[in-house]
């Protein structure tokens, strides 16, 4: 238990310090770690804490909670969540004063300008990887299609894509 | 003065940052950000539009969870270290009660086969939306060859490859940051 709660730690600490563009960014390490590596959940698993997170009110962020509530009960909970949230705060609190100091700096702006393919490339490896994850075969990639359009060429708020699966998942998928 | 309209006042207590911060989690269905805007911005007009969308950037910029990135940087503002644990856990206390409750309710009726059905349509809703953010922000890119060329790279390494990130980004933000000196991106 108390090896699991370190594990815990380690991982999301770790995962913490590379999650540039936020929790979508790192979903396919998150998934690879918890499925491939520690064997947390299964894939099909994943996809439904996953879920259960997006379901849910809050920072997307909370699927740490539900990874280490699986793992190691509340405890992991309360551990995956604060690991995941931890370092990147330490460096927030450190570079919030440099940032401005440097609004003008071309390493800035280079650096900026550089995460952005990166930050698209590693949310769009989320979405494959979530979908891949999850069991339905072309009825989830339809579902996952109708959403994306929902997201990319409306101004829904992103609900009415989690409803519209929701419904169409309990006729298509049961 | 007294014709100005009402100005920005950042929170004068501790009690008032926490208060703020659970308002904005415990109403923050489908992502936390136009809560955040709504409820700094509009409602307790604690800072300027200009000031929050600056805040959001660094946010972005940097690693990690980005809305708790934010209430790291707003609480040291406003009340040093006391702040930012104020507002991190005003920020996630009801939240995270609401997801494990979730959780403990499907964990009791994952057996049934309409509701697994129902909770990956939505975790698929879901990838599809991660899509849709890729197609949205990748728009603004899609003139640029070598940016292409490092999404299509990630997404085959990261993706297809399962290739760690720890490899992956560092290799990939060299190439990038090359490629922005450059002035490719």
């Amino acid at each position: 238990m108390a090896l699991t709660l370190l594990d815990l730690a380690l991982t999301f600490a770790l995962l913490s310090l590379v999650a540039f563009g936020g929790m979508p960014a790192v979903m396919p390490e998150l998934q690879r770690v918890t499925v491939d590596v520690r064997e947390w959940t299964s894939p099909s698993e994943f996809v439904q804490l996953f879920a259960v997170a997006q379901a849910a009110p809050g920072p997307n962020v909370l699927i740490a909670s539900l990874i280490g509530w699986k793992a190691a009960g509340l405890a992991g909970a309360v551990v995956a969540l604060v690991a995941f949230c931890a370092p990147a705060a330490v460096i927030a609190w450190w570079v919030a004063g440099l940032w401005e100091r440097f609004r003008d700096s071309p390493w800035r702006l280079a650096v900026q300008r550089a995460l952005a393919p990166l930050v698209v490339g590693l949310i769009l490896s989320g979405g494959y990887v979530l979908g891949a994850s999850a069991e339905g075969g072309w009825r989830i990639w339809l579902i996952a299609c109708a959403a994306a359009v929902v997201g990319f060429a409306t101004r829904l708020n992103p609900l009415w894509a989690i409803a519209g699966g929701a419904l169409l998942g309990g006729l298509l998928l049961s | 003065m007294a014709a100005m309209p009402p100005a920005v006042t950042p929170p004068r207590s501790l009690t008032e940052l926490f208060l703020g911060f659970l308002s904005m989690g415990a109403r923050s269905f489908g992502g936390v950000l136009p809560w955040a805007h709504r409820v700094m911005v509009e409602e307790r007009r604690w800072l300027t539009p200009a000031d929050f969308a600056e805040t959001v950037g660094l946010c972005q910029f940097l690693p990690g969870p980005n809305i708790g990135n934010a209430t790291i940087v707003l609480g040291k503002r406003w009340f040093g270290v006391r702040g930012a644990v104020v507002a991190f856990l005003g920020l996630m206390a009801l939240p995270f009660v609401w997801v494990l409750l979730l959780g403990a309710l499907y964990a009791d009726f994952a057996g049934n086969p309409t509701v697994r059905a129902v909770v990956t349509g939505v975790g698929a809703a879901g990838a599809g939306l991660f899509i849709g953010t890729a197609i949205k922000l990748g728009r603004a890119l899609a003139r640029k060859p070598a940016a292409l060329s490092l999404i299509a790279g990630c997404f085959i390494a990261v993706a297809l490859g399962r290739v760690t990130l720890l490899i992956v980004l560092p290799v990939a933000l060299g190439l990038a940051v090359l490629a922005a000196r450059k002035t490719w991106l």
